[in-house]
């Protein structure tokens, strides 16, 4: 065990670790959920009937996993991936219905305006 | 026979036969997805049949067959209410039988569900609306 | 016990108007005309205490130092402990008529009645004693041996006191057995509901219409079992202040018509807001439930409308709901106005605006807020134009509006308790401003021309009376010179006409010689404004009156929410497109070619400068309906299209300095100096929210007719 490894146990042990004890092995954990939903993608595809190829998938799978690249939290790192693993199982075993896996191509939420015409026009305040 | 399941193959060949042959019973089998073989009981003015086979189940054991002349945009609204009763088992006597009583307050030509149509009834509100706008003065 | 200077509003409470109004100096007449018992705490506070004659009391063991002459329920006030009462209220005459507050005071004989009693040196007062519980019990059941049971259709229900005391102090069962009296119910107009068997008699309507409203009209006849409250004869409570004895009755005996049998006090939601009705600023409480503005409470501001307020405030909250602008609208080929989309309408704006090549003009309305004020003001001076400028007239002669003090209520509202003497010119200020009557006596006897508080005279209803005071050679003159706080109030009668400039600055003249006698600080001269937005104009300096847009004849002329007709269709070319924005259908949408609808003042968080130009804030309790949206918002919206469409660049802010020098101008003597609201019919609908309120329509249908009843007072 190096003697940084061991900083980060201390501080990690200070702040209640979720899962991960250091970055590397939040880093492991990432990569070993990013390689089962990889290899789950043509299962998934057939399950669902999805109109996307499985480069597509695969590509919004990438797309996924980068939109959370720069989280630096360990404990949050932990959260997410144990959202996604969630999220796996629900999708293998097939508890979800095709919108839910297509909603990953177009969400059904707009997003809010954020500007003054846009709220001023669509009628936020 | 019936031991060795063969009077089925009888049973599916006068099916077919009683439907009016193999093309009358595809198109049969593609306009009410089921073929059924029964008695005619009745016929109705818009040229409905009305069918009983007492071997089927209670709940399938009387039909109708939708006149031709609705093609296959046929409504259970196009079941007339003379027959109404005998087909939902409100009665067992058909108006063959026995006369429907015609009452001149109910009207007895059928009108198709207007369901997806322009007719469909849309649900509003009968209340005052909160807010009460102003109308312009029109020139015109 | 009455303190020199004590004043105006506590006087006139605690006397009936009809007894001779004593100057504060007055002392022997003063004594005479208050009740022995009275104590004005309010001007007592206001003096620096002196500990050497203060008496010390005990409430529940408390000690406490209070003045002599305050009652045992003040006492008790002080040391933390609230006594029940029905009868008593602060801001009303003693009557002591309810007994709910009977407290043991040690070594007394009987119970006695807190509200009434002034204490002694050394009293011991128990509030929670034996001897109290029983008392309050007995009350109680007193009050309830006519009270009908009828709570679940009364609409006081979970704001009674009558409840909420008996719950509280009350026995869990009766003994009266026998059939409880019942009493005719009786007509007070379109605004107050009255059920008279409720009434349990503690007389708060009758003191507030007396005292405070300054109408003789309720009053109780009868004794004992078959004493009623009411009008005597079969005649309608005419007074402008009338919704506040629905506030006042501790029961369900008078109650709201407009919102009876509408909601729960539970239901509603509470936004703290300001009044916008009149330039007074009252603070409120808008009640209002799923979006919907039901009722309007005073809430209490020492300083504004104490807690009062006025009818057309607190009952045309139902025109916010009628005759609104919902979606923005836009002349079609055949002249005639479209609901449109925000877009359609904001590019047509901005087109408009932009093609007028800077001759560009903004008029403001009565109930515009600071906010939008400011938003419109930048957005003209902008795009080049000259002229922001409000409906309501003031004289720009002298240093006109450059100067605050020149159109402000300098004395303050609170400070006007001060005064000694009041001129009122040109206006009447129970109908401009109300809650100002409060402070003054016999309301019926109201003049448009001058007024002296203390003694209410009529000087004339011309401007050769206002130049005689200015000379000095008016009969009342002497009487002016010699008061030691006199307030001059100016008001829209005569600032308004052609000579209104001129007369103005002969009253400056006239306040500022008599400012040479009394005390620095003293302000002599007042403006007393109609509506709500004018100061926050004028301090924005928007010009007032719209001569200037007449002769100008802009090619796009933008109205906030000017209604009131200064300026028509026949006073602009034929080719000048006209926009208005504001919250209601009324003669400037009707005039528009171009229409955004606005919020109203339910709807927006905005600033309003009162008239004594304190700036306040309304809070938005519901949202605008349809497309409307705030004002301020709206300015904006064209300003973005503006600068994204057109890339307009920012003019340099021109000089709007007018300065011209009062000179030796000739007066008319014989100009009417008479305001536009003299009778209580006048007073209903002034704005495009009270005119489009049928509570208000009622109100004038019923005054009208109370005209033709033969016990009307004329």
């Amino acid at each position: 065990m190096s003697s940084s490894r061991l900083v980060n146990l201390r501080t990690a042990r200070q702040v209640k670790p979720m899962l991960s004890l250091d970055r590397a092995e939040a880093r492991t954990r990432v990569i070993n959920l990013y390689k089962a939903w990889y290899r789950q993608i043509p299962q998934i595809a057939i399950d669902y009937d999805l109109p996307k190829t499985q480069s597509e998938c695969k590509k919004k799978l990438k797309e996924m996993f980068m939109k959370n690249k720069d989280v630096k939290d360990i404990r949050i790192i932990d959260a997410l991936v144990i959202k996604g693993q969630m999220e796996l199982k629900e999708t293998v075993q097939v508890w979800k219905q095709k919108h839910g896996i297509m909603a990953f191509w177009a969400p059904t939420v707009e997003p809010k305006p954020k500007d003054f015409m846009g709220k001023f026009l669509d009628g936020h305040n | 026979m019936a031991f060795f399941g063969l009077d089925r193959v009888s049973r599916f060949f006068n099916l077919i036969k009683e439907n009016g042959g193999f093309r009358q019973s595809l198109y049969k089998l593609y306009r009410q997805n089921d073929l059924k073989s029964g008695t005619l009981v009745g016929t109705d003015k818009l040229g409905n049949k009305y069918y009983e086979n007492n071997e089927y189940f209670l709940g399938r054991n009387r039909w109708v067959i939708y006149s031709p002349s609705l093609g296959t945009d046929f409504d259970g609204s196009a079941v007339s209410p003379a027959w109404f009763g005998w087909l939902h088992y409100k009665t067992d006597i058909p108006p063959t039988q026995k006369e429907h009583v015609q009452y001149s307050y109910i009207d007895t030509t059928p009108s198709p569900n207007p369901t997806g149509t322009n007719k469909a009834y849309i649900p509003y509100t009968t209340g005052k609306p909160k807010i009460q706008a102003w109308v312009p003065p029109t020139r015109s | 016990m009455l303190q020199a200077g004590s004043a105006v509003r506590g006087l006139c409470k605690a006397i009936r108007p009809s007894a001779p109004i004593v100057k504060a100096a007055d002392k022997a007449m003063a004594a005479h005309a208050l009740p022995a018992t009275l104590v004005l705490s309010r001007s007592q506070s206001n003096k620096p205490v002196v500990a050497d004659n203060r008496v010390e009391v005990f409430v529940d063991d408390i000690p406490v130092m209070v003045e002599p002459g305050t009652t045992v329920l003040q006492a008790a006030a002080m040391a933390g402990v609230e006594i029940p009462r029905f009868c008593y209220h602060e801001r009303l005459s003693v009557a002591g008529n309810c007994r709910m507050c009977l407290v043991e005071v040690e070594k007394a004989a009987k119970p006695v009645a807190a509200c009434a009693m002034p204490v002694m040196k050394g009293w011991r007062i128990k509030t929670n004693s034996e001897m109290t519980r029983k008392a309050r019990e007995g009350v109680m059941e007193f009050l309830l041996i006519n009270h009908p049971l009828d709570c679940p259709i009364c609409d006081q229900g979970g704001e009674c006191d009558l409840q909420d005391q008996s719950m509280a102090f009350g026995s869990d069962r009766t003994r009266f057995l026998d059939p409880k009296r019942a009493v005719e119910d009786k007509n007070l107009g379109p605004l107050v509901k009255t059920i008279m068997t409720r009434c349990i008699h503690c007389t708060r309507c009758v003191r507030f219409a007396s005292e405070v409203a300054g109408v003789e009209d309720l009053g109780t006849t009868g004794r004992g079992n078959s004493m009623e409250i009411g009008t005597y004869v079969e005649k309608m409570l005419l007074s402008e202040l009338s919704g506040n004895v629905i506030d006042l009755c501790p029961v369900g005996a008078l109650t709201s018509k407009p919102y009876s049998f509408s909601a729960r006090p539970w239901e509603l939601r509470r936004t703290d807001s300001i009044d916008v009705f009149d330039a007074l600023g009252s603070n409120i409480t808008v009640n209002h439930r799923t979006g919907e503005v039901l009722r309007i409470l005073p809430k209490t501001n020492e300083d504004i409308n104490e807690e009062w307020l006025a009818d057309k405030a607190r009952f045309a909250c139902d025109g916010l709901k009628r005759q609104r602008l919902v979606a923005p609208m836009v002349k079609d080929s055949k002249g005639d106005l479209r609901p449109c989309e925000w877009e359609d309408a904001l590019i047509v704006a901005a087109t408009a605006l932009q093609e007028a090549n800077g001759s560009v003009a903004a008029v403001a309305g009565g109930q515009a807020d600071a906010e939008a004020l400011t938003a419109l003001r930048d957005l003209v001076y902008r795009l080049g134009g000259q002229h922001v400028c409000t409906e309501e007239v003031f004289p720009d002669n002298g240093s006109g509006t450059d100067l605050r003090s020149n159109y402000l209520l300098n004395s303050s509202i609170a400070g006007m308790e001060e005064a000694d003497l009041v001129v009122f010119i040109g206006t009447n200020p129970r109908y401009v401003v109300l809650v100002l009557p409060c402070m003054s006596p016999t309301p019926g006897a109201w003049c448009w021309c001058c007024l002296v508080c203390h003694q209410p005279q009529h000087l004339g209803d011309s401007s050769a009376t206002v130049e005689q005071l200015c000379a000095g050679t008016h009969a009342f003159s002497s009487k002016l010179a010699a008061a030691k706080r006199p307030m001059i109030i100016v008001g829209q009668a005569l600032l308004g006409q052609s000579q209104g400039g001129v007369l103005y600055a002969k009253i400056c003249q006239l306040a500022n010689k008599l400012r040479g006698s009394v005390e620095p600080s003293w302000r002599v001269l007042n403006v007393l404004h109609r509506v709500a937005s004018q100061v926050a104009a004028l301090d924005l300096g928007y010009k007032a009156g719209v001569a200037a847009v007449r002769q100008q004849k802009p090619k796009v002329l933008f109205l906030l929410g000017a209604d009131e007709g200064a300026i028509t269709r026949s006073d602009l070319p034929a080719d000048t497109t006209v926009i208005y924005q504001g919250s209601h259908g009324d003669a400037g949408a009707a005039m528009a070619d171009i229409v955004l609808p606005g919020a109203t003042y339910t709807e927006k968080t905005a600033t309003y400068v009162n008239t004594e130009g304190r700036a306040q804030t309304t809070l938005a309790a519901i949202t605008p309906p349809g497309y409307a949206r705030e004002d301020w918002k709206i300015i904006r919206a064209i300003s973005e299209v503006l600068l994204c469409v057109f890339n307009v660049v920012a003019h340099e802010e021109p000089m709007n300095v007018m300065l011209q020098s009062v000179g030796a101008a000739r007066v008319d003597g014989s100009a009417v100096l008479r305001p536009a609201l003299l009778q209580l019919e006048d007073y209903y609908m002034t704005d495009v929210v009270s005119r489009a309120s049928p509570t208000m329509a009622k109100c004038i249908a019923a005054v009208k007719k109370e005209k033709s009843n033969r016990y009307h007072s004329k």
